[in-house]
């Protein structure tokens, strides 16, 4: 599984739904061109965008053939089609007299330039305070304080997983803001129930949410967010004027997000230079972590890591972690801190043994990342820096009634493997899991699907064979037949209604 | 008279039917109303919760009991 | 023709219950009874008409044997000191912490070079952790093999214990205290918790302090803490047997390893260089770590270096021994045993060394410097997986001590055994190495030699024969300076204490494969025999290409609905009979033996299930062994499965579970087996261990479990693996075999036929089952022990008999067709057999001694 895609993935899910006019406003801003750029584009995308930047006159598609082996045909289909989603490109239709061309689009390519050339008044990259910084405030005081942030979100969701004995994970007590848990419950990634302490119960997305690299999991919820903003105006504010300026709001939104990965780590930045609707979105990304404002000076605000490194490609991403584990090492008797450098820590490396007798150890310290590994492990003992359970058909078969699946712990296993394992599995050939103990967790979902029930209702003693047949097909036909035996005369529908109109009306007929 | 009668379709392996029927003929039938065929039941809404967990308990005699990690031996 | 059944009804309600219970609560209560192949033969009969007296005294002190060792095991067998709270550290608590309940041990500080050390400590139960992957794991490895029990081995970290037990091995092998401790502050990544500190203080205070010791013929107590040696005096019970006349106590000093050379071992070859080697090794220390492969080198050399050290002695008659040792463990300083056989000069040495050529292995000589580390033979147990050498460990030793040996196994097929690997690796003599069995009483020609017999030969009790009479005087009239215990797991403690009691031998060498027992006797053990010396690490072994690689794989078989509905419906007796019966599984069975045997390899099938051992061997058409069959109708089977290309499967039933050697075997299928037992799963995997092929490119053996799914089997098939499990073996579960329906001429391939093997299942086995039991254990109560009902006129001390001789009934009395078939199975072999006539069995002179032997025997009674 690679995370990394499935978080771009999410993304340009959510920007392929925009029109393109929005597109255009994006492209506005300097930053916004620029963070797509560099985040969304395949390698050879870029290639096309740089060359076609300075290009005086549209470009014959033709040409592009000239620049791409014909091996590499497909490739150039699919950077093309990403770009065209993007509307980054247009390409004349196709045409008998005139052949295709391709150029870019006049925004994206003017703010494109800006970027990169700098200048202009646009204040697309922020506006640095002039005010006096408090010097306390540094780059590993952001760290510590967007980890505490984000984690308390994710001890929110990890939480609302009921622990058995003694109450789980009750470490983070408060949590995050009420408009953050309100966003993850809209987002569906809890939901309310009253068998948990908690109030609220993990769902499948949840887990799935729980489960990616932490970057992805900043993405999922700022959508979630943008969202969630498109639709409370689009309600709240029926006329159409006002919908077009909600959507006009998410679009500022959207352009102040990848405005703020543009921004410089540890830097102060104005808040006075912001407009309004950017100002409004303060509070919630302070919520979130992804910036900070002091509170005697709230002109000021800092970018964290987690928002620096919204736009960050695939292999930087590490910085996220890697970043973290700097900020763990300020925590004075936490494990990192001792002779692990953050380039060598066990979060950059995959952290978790799995053994063949099904025993876990996880190299980490992170109360996260345990409390993860709790919602399918029996947790047995905890050392500094270390870990041990074991994964049981209880606890699998637990994570399974909540709706994670054998493939995600499988695969989050795969990912968070420990150098060790993967450098053994290097040297036999062979998968870096136990097989058998992949084997077994299959299994072990397998078990739960040996019984499935429906309620409904058992249709029998049929006058005739002509009045099973005919109910029976109608039945399928509406698309409500579960099970029917043709020797017994009998069928099973879900639901009953339609079916006895069916027979009154029949009987009327004949 | 063509009847239509309420209750909860059990779809299963033969295994699992088989410890479904054996349960049912050890309590007076009070689960199964009909045995349907090979891999389904038709059982009574009231007691699918009961059925259920009297199976569960069937399958644990199958299954290794998880041991305390205590792993006193 | 219905079985004849012999045994009283009360018997067999009694054999019930215990079976009964053993369905509900498998494990502990696992019926053990004889093995009926042993049993066969006279002179392996269990002595039940042991005297009333003796019998009280064997309770005695058994229960307070039982009672010593609860000492030891309150708080679930683990080290539990006081807690001390003043002195705990303070825990810090985050979001996680509550995960792990009370075994959070985060707040231990790590040590600032914590990831060059390859040890973590849980405080409160002592697990420890051990990272294999680190550059100290070996030097690790070999530590804590000697102070911990270990736990899970399989391939990045592994669990050991510390127990009170394995701190008595770790002192008894030499090691202080203060060695233990500072080795594992060496080794821990955090500092050792002061209450792990106090912990082993307090469990070896008083362990290893006394020692008994044989010198010039008389015992002595011996202590290096004078202070301990005056508590014993000043003890009403001790003081009073100290010999009177022999002053005061004697001083001398501690015995080091000196000249003392293992035969066999690289040493050996040059001793000379020896001293010099450890200057060198000793010059090498210095670094916070021991860098030496073998701590024990440094530890004994350490000994060296200190001022010699003092120990004191005082004399206690030979008839006092078991009352002092008795005494000892009750005020808490279990004697050891050690013997000096290096200054023994009454006792005749014995000409026997190893063969020039032969050279053991390094865990061989790892596990016998154990025993020998400071020049004197300790007592203890050594344990090493099935085909890893055990009997060369024994030969060694033997070798090394030099006096008389004798050698006490399970049966006498194993005793044929062992005086031919005798014969094979050492120099003895062959009039030096004598057999005392049923058949064969003889003694050795010179003034020392070595005896090997069976356990049940040397406690038995009841008339005996002349010869065996005059057999026993000898034995129990002499001397011996070593005890060689075979198979140490599977013989009751109360034997021990019988064949101890009755035997004089200044040392202890107790050998087995796993020291595992389903019941809790294992502990008696300890101080029976002595402490666990060492266990071998089984992975270890097979990548070092010592013992097979191994595949294992469980296969599921579900149980056509048929029988599916009759196993719900069924007793446990016939749930048992049916699962083994499952045509599913017959045809896997099926499907492997034609895959195995088409790859070359020669394959044992396994069946506890009588009945379904003959029904699937008669059908498939193999030849087969189990208690019934006769010793000659044996030879002939083993033979040709050995030797004859045509003949590559073999069914046996579980007396084939240990002591059978056949290192041809290269693929094992257990179509049933004894409930969860884990030491039976253990033994079985050691059938293949030792396959000669082995150390070929890419050989890997095979280990097949057959289930039927979804009954208890599944259960029982996983409890058994646990320990191969933590031994680092991997169960592969195989759903669905390819191709299976396209087997030729597969079995019971329509519902018809399935049908008609149930209904010939049930009928057949409607009648008699309860007779049918064939249980793995050689010796063992049967179910209730003691207390149980016994008939009228025939006496049974433990029902062993009883059983014993049902199941040589139960060769004519199952059923007459079957039988019938059999033979003519089993006989077209014969026939063969005679066709290569003499080559065949010219080629084994084991065979044909065996066969002389039963001739003689049965011209003699006849």
């Amino acid at each position: 599984m690679s995370s990394v895609g499935q978080q771009s993935y999410q993304l340009s899910d959510y920007l392929e739904k925009l029109p393109g006019t929005t597109f255009r406003k994006l492209y506005q801003q300097p930053s916004t061109a620029f963070a797509i750029f560099r985040r969304m584009l395949p390698p050879l995308a870029k290639v096309f965008v740089q060359a076609l930047l300075y290009m005086p006159s549209p470009l014959l598609l033709a040409e592009l053939d000239v620049w791409v082996r014909a091996e590499g045909k497909m490739q150039r289909d699919r950077a093309l089609s990403i770009l065209r989603s993007l509307h980054i490109v247009q390409i004349t239709p196709p045409g008998k007299d005139k052949p295709q061309e391709l150029q870019l689009t006049t925004n994206f390519k003017n703010s494109l330039r800006l970027a990169l050339e700098g200048g202009g008044s646009h204040n697309s990259f922020g506006v640095p305070s002039t005010l006096p910084v408090d010097p306390r405030i540094d780059i590993a005081y952001l760290d510590s304080y967007a980890r505490r942030k984000w984690e308390d979100i994710l001890h929110y969701v990890v939480n609302s997983v009921p622990v058995q004995g003694e109450g789980g994970g009750g470490g983070s007590v408060g949590g995050p803001k009420a408009s953050v848990k309100d966003l993850l419950l809209i987002g569906r990634l809890v939901e309310r129930r009253h068998d948990t302490k908690a109030g609220v119960g993990i769902t499948q997305a949840g887990f799935t949410f729980l489960l990616q690299e932490a970057n992805a999991q900043v993405w999922t919820l700022l959508l979630l967010w943008l969202e969630a903003a498109d639709r409370a105006k689009g309600a709240a504010e029926q006329g159409k004027a006002a919908a077009a300026a909600a959507k006009t709001d998410s679009i500022d939104m959207l352009s102040f997000l990848f405005m703020l990965a543009s921004l410089e780590l540890g830097r102060a930045y104005d808040t006075d230079a912001l407009s309004e609707t950017r100002r409004n979105m303060l509070p919630a990304l302070v919520d979130f972590g992804l910036i900070y404002i002091p509170r005697e000076d709230t002109r000021q605000y800092f970018p964290t890591r987690l928002a620096t490194t919204l736009t960050s490609s695939a292999s930087s991403l590490r910085s996220v972690s890697s970043g973290f584990s700097a900020a763990a090492a300020n925590n004075p008797g936490d494990a990192s801190s001792l002779g692990t450098t953050p380039e060598t820590s066990a979060a950059a490396k995959g952290s978790v043994i799995v053994e063949t007798n099904y025993r876990l150890y996880a190299y980490t310290s992170s109360p996260l990342q345990i409390a993860v590994l709790a919602l399918f492990t029996q947790l047995n003992m905890r050392f500094a820096g270390m870990a041990t359970g074991r994964l049981t058909r209880d606890s699998i078969r637990r994570a399974i009634s909540f709706g994670i699946t054998a493939d995600q712990i499988i695969s989050y296993l795969a990912s968070h493997a420990h150098e060790q394992m993967v450098r053994a599995a290097a040297a036999t050939g062979r998968p870096v899991l136990p097989p058998t103990v992949v084997d077994q967790i299959r299994l072990w979902q397998l078990e739960n699907e040996r019984m499935r029930t429906s309620a409904g209702f058992l249709f029998k003693d049929f006058d005739s064979l002509e009045e099973y047949v005919s109910l029976s097909s109608y039945a399928e036909e509406i698309g409500v037949l579960v099970w029917k035996s043709d020797k017994k005369r009998m069928f099973y529908a879900s639901k009953f209604e339609q079916l006895r109109d069916y027979l009154k009306s029949r009987k009327k007929a004949e | 008279m063509v009847k239509a009668v309420r209750g909860v379709l059990v779809e299963c392996e033969p295994a699992i039917k088989s410890i479904l029927v054996h349960i049912d003929s050890t309590h007076h039938h009070e689960f199964i109303i009909d045995d349907l065929d090979e891999t389904h039941l038709f059982v009574k809404e009231t007691m699918l919760q009961v059925l259920k967990q009297k199976l569960e308990e069937r399958l644990k005699e199958t299954y290794r009991p998880e041991e305390p990690l205590e792993d006193s031996e | 023709m219905p079985p004849k059944r012999k045994a009283p009804s009360g018997q067999t309600s009694a054999a019930k219950a215990g079976r009964a219970s053993a369905m509900s609560t498998p494990g502990p209560a696992t019926p053990r009874s004889v093995d009926s192949s042993i049993m066969s033969d006279g002179d392996e009969d269990f002595d039940e008409d042991v005297s009333e007296a003796q019998r009280e005294r064997e309770e005695l002190l058994s229960k307070e044997a039982d009672e010593f060792v609860n000492k030891f095991t309150l708080g679930g067998k683990r080290l539990q000191g006081q807690k001390d709270d003043a002195g705990r550290e303070v825990r810090r608590y985050d979001a996680a912490s509550s995960f792990f309940r009370k075994r959070d041990f985060s707040h231990l500080p790590l040590k600032p070079d914590h990831q060059n050390r390859p040890l973590w400590i849980d405080p409160d139960n002592c697990t420890i952790v051990l990272e294999r992957f680190n550059p100290l794991a070996e030097q690790a490895t070999d530590f804590l093999i000697t102070i911990a029990e270990p736990k899970s081995r399989p391939t990045f970290l592994h669990e050991y214990s510390l127990t009170p037990h394995s701190l008595y091995a770790a002192v008894s092998v030499g090691l202080r205290p203060r060695d233990i401790i500072n080795t594992l502050e060496r080794f821990l990544k955090t500092s050792l918790p002061d209450i792990v500190r106090k912990k082993i203080e307090e469990h070896t205070r008083s362990f290893g302090k006394v020692k008994l010791v044989l010198k010039h013929n008389r015992y002595f107590v011996e202590s290096a803490d004078a202070e301990v040696l005056q508590i014993l005096l000043k003890d009403k019970v001790i003081g009073s047997l100290r010999v009177q006349g022999s002053s005061d106590i004697t001083t001398s000093y501690a015995p080091t390893m000196g000249g003392l050379v293992i035969p066999g071992t690289q040493n050996a070859a040059g001793v000379r260089q020896a001293d010099l080697k450890e200057g060198e090794k000793k010059s090498g220390e210095g670094g916070e770590v021991p860098n030496e492969a073998d701590l024990f080198a440094t530890l004994n050399e350490e000994d060296d270096d200190d001022d010699k050290e003092a120990v004191h002695a005082f004399e206690i008659s030979d008839a006092d021994v078991e009352t002092v040792q008795k005494r000892c463990l009750d005020i808490g300083y279990p004697i050891l045993e050690e013997y000096d056989f290096r200054n023994d000069d009454v006792n005749a040495n014995l000409e026997i060394d190893l063969r020039p050529n032969t050279q053991i292995r390094p865990y061989q000589e790892k596990s016998l410097s154990k025993m020998f580390g400071n020049g004197r033979a300790k007592s203890g147990i050594i344990v090493l997986p099935c085909g890893a050498g055990k009997t060369l460990v024994g030969i060694t030793a033997a070798c090394t001590i030099k006096k008389g040996v004798i050698v006490l196994c399970t049966s006498s097929m194993s005793v044929v055994q062992w005086r031919q690997e005798f014969l094979k690796w050492s120099n003895i003599n062959p009039d030096d190495i004598a057999i005392f069995t049923a058949e064969s009483k003889q003694k050795f020609s010179g003034s020392t030699g070595i005896i090997v017999t069976t356990y049940s030969m040397v406690t038995n009790s009841r008339e005996r024969s002349h010869d065996s009479k005059k057999m026993m005087d000898f034995l129990r009239g002499r001397e011996w300076g070593l005890m060689l215990l075979d198979e140490v797991h599977v013989v009751p403690a109360e034997m021990f204490r019988r064949v101890i009691s009755s035997i004089k031998s200044h040392s202890k060498l107790g050998l087995t494969a796993t020291l595992l027992r389903e019941d809790d006797k294992i502990s008696h053990l300890n101080f029976l025999i002595g402490p666990k010396l060492y266990e071998a690490n089984w992975m270890e072994l097979s990548q070092q290409g010592h013992i097979a690689k191994v595949q294992c794989a469980e296969v599921w078989c579900p149980m056509p609905t048929e029988f599916y509905d009759e196993y719900l419906r069924a007793n446990a007796r016939m749930k048992r009979t049916l699962y083994a019966m499952n045509p599913r599984k017959f045809q896997a069975c099926q499907y492997l033996i034609n895959y195995h045997e088409s790859r070359g390899d020669k394959i044992i099938v396994f069946s506890d299930e009588l009945y379904s051992l003959k029904q699937y061997a008669l059908k498939l058409k193999k030849v087969f062994i189990y208690g019934g069959t006769s010793q000659s109708e044996r030879m002939t089977v083993l033979e040709n499965f050995q030797h004859n290309p045509d003949v590559n499967t073999l069914f046996l039933s579980k007396i084939g579970d240990t002591s059978l050697d056949l290192p041809e075997a290269t693929c094992l299928i257990q179509i049933s087996s004894h409930f969860g037992s884990r030491r039976q799963e253990a033994q079985r995997l050691g059938r293949i261990l030792r396959a000669k092929r082995r150390n070929d490119e890419g050989f890997n053996a095979f280990f097949y479990s057959l289930v039927s799914k979804d009954t208890q089997e599944m259960y029982y098939s996983s409890k058994r693996q646990a320990f191969l499990v933590d031994q680092g073996y991997a169960f592969k579960v195989i759903t669905q075999l390819a191709n299976i329906e396209k087997t030729p001429d597969l079995a019971f391939a329509t519902p018809q036929e399935c049908r008609e093997l149930l209904q010939r299942t049930l009928v057949d086995n409607e009648r008699g089952v309860e007779d049918e039991i064939e249980t793995d254990d050689l010796f063992g109560k049967a179910g209730g022990g003691r207390g149980r009902g016994r008939g009228s006129g025939k006496k049974s001390g433990n029902g062993v008999r009883r059983t014993a001789g049902m199941l040589s009934e139960l060769a004519g009395g199952q059923d007459m067709a079957y039988i019938e078939q059999n033979k003519a199975a089993n006989k077209a072999l014969k026939a063969k057999g005679k066709k290569g006539a003499a080559g065949a069995e010219g080629k084994s002179k084991f065979f044909k001694g065996i066969q002389r032997e039963k001739e003689k025997a049965r011209a003699r009674t006849g």
